[in-house]
C-alpha cells in the first residue's frame, strides 16, 4: 500500500491526546519550498505518493491535471504555483494530499513533502488579521509548536479560489 | 385518440407538480415578496393546466387556469400575496389532489366543478387581491349538488357488494358455528375529513376491540395509502351486537355515517335474520359509471373521451388504473451502473495486465476467460442501460390530441406530422423533455402558423402543418420541431426588444438574426400581440431553453423568415459507458465517442488545401475543414515533417470536420467519470475516463469542436 492511512494516524493521536483538552487542533505538516504549512486534518481524506497526472487544457496553469484515485477522477492542483512559488519539481518525496470538503467533492493538493502530524492548542495559535498581503491570503493563522512557526493554510478559501477562476 | 395510456405518465406528473406546488405555496406563505416562489408556482401551474388540457380533463384545467390568472397577476406585481390567499391557493391544491384521485380511481376526474374555489380566485383577481367573501350559501350548494347528482352514487350499505374467497366464506361458516356474528359494515367518512387514512385507521382500530375484520372493500393496504373516497366497507366477525358495533365506529370522530347489518352467507344457516343480502355476482355500482361520466366531456370531443372511456369502463371501479410496475428510485439504478462502470474498469485493467504479461503460450485460457468476462460485462452494460431507456413515444403521443384541441381553439386548421416516436432516450431525459416540447408545438401552432386565410392569401395550403421528427444522430437524439408558417419576424423581435429595453436600437442596429432569436429565449419575452391559454406569457421559451440545457442539450433554431422555423433540439444519450476510439496526440491519450466518427483516412500533406487561410481537405468530392487537435489542445507538436496524416472524420449534423491525430490505438469501452467541480473544463472535454492501466484519459467532445 502506498497510502499513509490518515484516518489510522488520527485515531492514534487521538487515542495519545485522550487526557488533552478539547480546544486543540490537529494538522498535517507539508514542506512546500523552505516553508511549512499546516493542513486541517479534518479536510484531509487519503495522501498517496505522485501519480500519473493527465493534464487537462484550457485551464489555470496552477491546476496540474486529474488523477484517478481508486476510480474516482479527481483534479489536482500545484499549492506552489497557486502560492505564487516556483514550479514544483517531482521527488521521491513528492505527494498529493486528497482534501475532502463537506459537499463530498474532493481535490487533490501537491506537496513537496509531508512531514508530520502535529497537535496543537488554541492558544498556541495566531490567529491572522484581516489585513493580509498576497501571499497570506490563503492563511488562516501561524501555529507555534517546539519553537518552529508552522503557517496554517485556510483551505476553504484555497478552495473557494479554485472555484471562482 | 386513446390518451389512457398516457395516464401513468400525467398521474405521475401531476402529482409531482401538485408537491411541487404545495411546497412553494408553503414557502410563499413565509416569504410572501420572493418572486422565484411566485414565478415557480405559476410554471407549475402552467405545466398542470397544459397536462389537464392535453389530458381533456377541463375541470382540472379550468381550476389551474384560474390559479394561474392569480399569480400572473401577482408576477406582474398588481397585488401581493395575502394570508386568505394562501389559504384559497391551499383549497384549491386540495380540490386538484381531488381530481387525480378520481382520475387515479376511475381515469374520469369527476364531477365537482369546485365553483366556489373559481369563484374565490376570481374575486381575487376582481377585486385587485382583496379577499371578499364569495356568495358562499350560494356556491356551497353547488358544490353540495353536484356530488350528489354524480351518477346516482346513493349512500347505502356498500358492503353487500364485496366478494369474498372460500377462506373467508369459511370463516364466516366457523364464525356462525362458533355463535359469533359476521357484520356487513360501510362507513361514510366526513367530506372535509383530513386524514381520511388515520380515520379509517381509528375505525378498524375500535372494531378490532370487539371481534375480526376478515374483508374490506377497497383493501387495508389501499385504505392505509388512502386510496379510498369518502367511504370503505368491510366485514367483520364478533360476539356484540349490531348497535355496539355501530357504536364503536361512531365513537371516532369525522364519521359521517355507518351502515352496519348481519352480514349472511347465501346458504347461512341463520333464517332468522331479516335482510339477507345474498352475495351478488355481477359487479357492485359502486362508483359512479365512467361511461356516464364521461358524458360530459364527450359533448365537446366526442371520439376521444368516448375511447378513453372505455377501457375504464372494462376496469373493476375502486382499482387503481396504474399498472403493476415496480418503481425504482433512479438513484439505485444509478448505484447498479456504477458497479456495471467498476466491473468494465476492472475488466479493462485484466486485458492490460495480460497484455503487458507478454505473449505467453499459455496465456490461451486466460485470453477466454476475458473474452468470456468481457462479454457478460457488455450484456450487463446493455441490460441496465435498457432500463433506463424509454421511447419517446411515451411523451409526444400526448400531442396528436393537443395539437387539435389547439386547432379548435386557434380557429387554424392545422396537422402535426410525427416521425421517429420510438427513439429512445434515457428515463430521466424522457420525463424532462415533455414539457419543453409541449410548449415549443404551442408556440408553432399560436404564433409559428399564419390564420388560414393569409395562408391561402401567401399560396401556401390552408391547412398548416407541424412537424415533430425525432432521430438519433450519432450519441445525440435530436428531436426538431418544425412548422411551415411565417417564420420568426427578425425586425417585430428587434422593435419587441427595444420596447421592453432589453436591447437598445443602436444594439439593434448591429445584431445578427441569430442573437436576435436568442432574444426570444431570455426570461419574460414574449411577442404574442394578446394572452391565450395557448402561450404567450413568456413562460415558454426560457423555460425551454433551461430545462434542455440541464439535461446537458442545446437548442438551435432555423428561421427562414415567411417559410417557417425548425427548432431543433439536441440532447446527449447520456450514457454514462460509450464506445470510443482511442488516440494519442504529441504524448497525450485521448478518446472520441465511435458515434460521431464517421471515417478514418490517410492523408497526405500535400492534399491539404488552404481555404480562406484555412486548411481543407477533399475527400471523394467532399471539401472537409480540418482541425489540428496538438494546437486545440496546447500540444506540443510532434517532429514529423512530410509524413502522412492520420485525419479523422467526425460529423455534427450535417457538419464534417477531420480531425488530425497522431496515432490510433483502437476501440474500447470507456466509462465516463465527472471531473468534479473544481475545474472547469473547456467545452471541447466532455468529461474523463480510466483506462486499464489506471491512467486518467480526457474523452473529447467533437461536437463542441466543429
Amino acid at each position: 500500500m502506498d497510502e499513509v492511512k490518515v484516518m489510522d494516524e488520527q485515531q492514534r493521536n487521538e487515542s495519545l491526546n485522550r487526557h488533552v483538552e478539547l480546544n486543540t487542533m490537529q494538522f498535517i505538516v507539508a514542506q512546500l519550498g523552505g516553508e511549512q504549512y499546516g493542513i486541517d486534518i479534518k479536510y484531509i481524506s487519503n495522501i498517496i505518493r505522485m501519480s500519473r497526472i493527465t493534464r487537462v487544457p484550457k485551464v489555470s496553469d496552477y491546476i496540474v491535471g486529474v488523477i484517478n484515485v481508486r476510480g474516482v477522477v479527481i483534479p489536482t492542483i500545484s499549492l506552489r504555483l497557486k502560492m505564487g512559488l516556483p514550479e514544483d519539481e517531482i521527488t521521491k518525496k513528492t505527494r498529493i494530499i486528497i482534501l475532502t470538503l463537506e459537499q463530498h467533492e474532493s481535490i487533490g493538493v501537491l506537496v513537496d513533502e509531508v512531514k508530520e502530524v502535529v497537535t496543537l492548542d488554541e492558544e498556541h495559535i495566531e490567529k491572522m488579521g484581516y489585513e493580509k498581503d498576497e501571499k497570506e491570503r490563503f492563511l488562516s493563522g501561524v501555529g507555534k509548536t517546539e519553537g518552529r512557526l508552522i503557517s496554517l493554510l485556510d483551505i476553504t478559501s484555497v478552495l473557494a479560489d479554485v472555484m471562482e477562476s | 385518440m386513446d390518451t389512457s395510456q398516457y395516464l401513468d405518465i400525467f398521474l405521475d406528473e401531476s402529482k409531482e407538480h401538485l408537491q411541487n406546488l404545495s411546497d412553494q405555496i408553503m414557502d410563499l406563505e413565509q416569504n410572501p415578496d420572493n418572486m422565484d416562489t411566485v414565478n415557480e408556482i405559476f410554471r407549475a401551474a402552467h405545466s398542470l393546466k397544459g397536462m389537464a388540457g392535453t389530458m381533456g380533463y377541463k375541470r382540472m384545467q379550468t381550476l389551474t387556469h384560474d390559479m394561474e390568472n392569480v399569480f400572473s397577476e401577482v408576477r406582474n406585481g398588481t397585488f401581493k400575496v395575502r394570508p386568505g390567499m394562501i389559504d384559497i391557493l391551499f383549497r384549491s391544491l386540495d380540490a386538484l389532489e381531488e381530481y387525480v384521485d378520481n382520475i387515479q380511481q376511475t381515469t374520469e376526474e369527476g364531477t365537482n366543478d369546485n365553483q366556489d374555489l373559481i369563484d374565490a380566485l376570481n374575486s381575487i383577481l376582481k377585486n385587485n387581491g382583496e379577499i371578499k367573501p364569495v356568495n358562499k350559501a350560494e356556491s356551497a350548494a353547488k358544490t353540495e349538488a353536484e356530488p350528489a347528482a354524480s351518477g346516482g352514487d346513493t349512500k347505502h350499505s356498500k358492503w353487500e357488494g364485496i366478494k369474498i374467497s372460500d377462506t373467508e366464506r369459511m370463516l364466516v361458516e366457523k364464525a356462525y358455528k362458533e355463535g359469533l356474528k359476521a357484520y356487513g359494515i360501510t362507513v361514510y367518512v366526513e367530506e372535509a375529513c383530513v386524514l381520511k387514512a388515520a380515520r379509517a385507521f381509528l375505525v378498524f382500530k375500535a372494531l378490532e376491540k370487539l371481534g375480526e375484520v376478515i374483508v374490506s372493500s377497497p383493501t387495508a393496504q389501499d385504505i392505509e395509502d388512502e386510496k379510498f373516497d369518502l367511504t370503505f366497507s368491510l366485514i367483520f366477525i364478533s360476539g356484540s351486537t349490531t348497535d355496539e358495533v355501530r357504536a364503536a365506529v361512531k365513537s371516532v370522530s369525522e364519521i359521517e355515517e355507518v351502515f352496519c347489518d348481519a352480514y349472511q352467507l347465501e346458504a347461512a344457516p341463520e333464517p332468522e335474520h331479516q335482510e339477507a343480502a345474498p352475495i351478488k355476482e355481477e359487479a357492485p355500482s359502486e362508483q359512479p359509471k365512467p361511461a356516464e361520466a364521461a358524458a360530459p366531456a364527450a359533448a365537446s370531443s366526442p371520439a376521444p373521451a368516448a375511447a378513453a372511456a372505455k377501457p375504464a369502463a372494462a376496469k373493476p371501479a375502486g382499482k387503481p388504473v396504474m399498472n403493476r410496475t415496480v418503481r425504482v428510485d433512479i438513484e439505485k439504478l444509478d448505484n447498479l451502473m456504477n458497479l456495471v462502470s467498476e466491473l468494465i474498469i476492472a475488466k479493462n485493467s485484466l486485458i492490460a495486465a495480460t497484455a503487458a504479461e507478454g505473449k505467453g503460450d499459455n496465456n490461451g485460457s486466460v485470453n477466454e476467460q476475458i473474452e468470456y468476462l468481457e462479454s457478460v460485462t457488455t450484456n450487463l452494460h446493455e441490460s441496465v442501460m435498457k432500463v433506463r431507456m424509454v421511447p419517446i413515444e411515451s411523451v409526444v403521443a400526448k400531442f396528436p390530441r393537443m395539437i387539435r384541441d389547439l386547432s379548435k381553439k386557434l380557429g387554424k386548421k392545422m396537422e402535426l406530422y410525427m416521425t421517429g416516436e420510438d427513439t429512445e432516450l434515457d428515463r430521466t431525459v424522457v420525463d424532462e423533455i415533455g414539457d419543453p416540447l409541449m410548449h415549443m408545438l404551442r408556440n408553432s401552432a399560436d404564433h409559428g402558423l399564419e390564420p388560414n386565410d393569409v395562408r391561402v392569401a401567401n399560396g401556401k395550403p390552408e391547412v398548416g402543418s407541424i412537424f415533430l421528427d425525432a432521430y438519433q444522430d450519432g450519441n445525440n437524439v435530436v428531436i426538431e420541431v418544425r412548422d411551415d408558417g411565417g417564420g420568426i419576424n427578425v425586425e417585430a423581435v428587434k422593435q419587441k426588444g427595444i420596447e421592453r429595453g432589453t436591447i437598445t436600437p443602436e444594439q439593434a442596429e448591429t445584431m445578427t438574426d441569430k442573437e436576435v432569436i436568442d432574444l426570444l429565449f431570455m426570461p419574460s419575452f414574449s411577442t404574442a400581440k394578446k394572452v391565450s391559454d395557448v402561450s404567450g406569457r413568456g413562460v415558454g421559451l426560457d423555460v425551454v431553453k433551461s430545462k434542455i440545457e440541464s439535461l446537458s442539450g442545446e437548442v438551435e433554431v432555423k428561421n427562414s423568415f415567411g417559410e417557417g422555423s425548425s427548432w431543433i433540439i439536441r440532447l446527449p444519450l447520456t450514457l454514462a459507458i460509450i464506445q470510443a476510439l482511442m488516440v494519442v496526440i504529441g504524448d497525450e491519450k485521448y478518446a472520441i465517442a465511435l458515434g460521431s466518427i464517421q471515417t478514418i483516412e490517410d492523408v497526405s500533406p500535400d492534399d491539404i488545401k488552404l481555404v480562406q487561410a484555412k486548411e481543407v481537405i477533399h475527400i471523394r468530392g467532399t471539401v472537409i475543414p480540418i482541425i489540428r487537435l496538438n494546437r486545440v489542445l496546447d500540444i506540443p507538436p510532434r517532429d514529423e515533417e512530410g509524413q502522412n496524416l492520420t485525419v479523422i472524420i467526425v460529423k455534427k449534423g450535417d457538419k464534417l470536420a477531420g480531425l488530425v491525430v497522431d496515432e490510433l490505438i483502437g476501440q474500447q469501452e470507456v466509462v465516463i467519470k465527472s471531473m468534479g467541480k473544481y475545474i472547469k473544463v473547456p467545452k471541447m472535454i466532455s468529461g474523463a475516463t480510466i483506462l486499464g492501466d489506471g491512467e486518467v484519459a480526457l474523452i473529447l467532445d467533437t461536437n463542441a469542436l466543429i
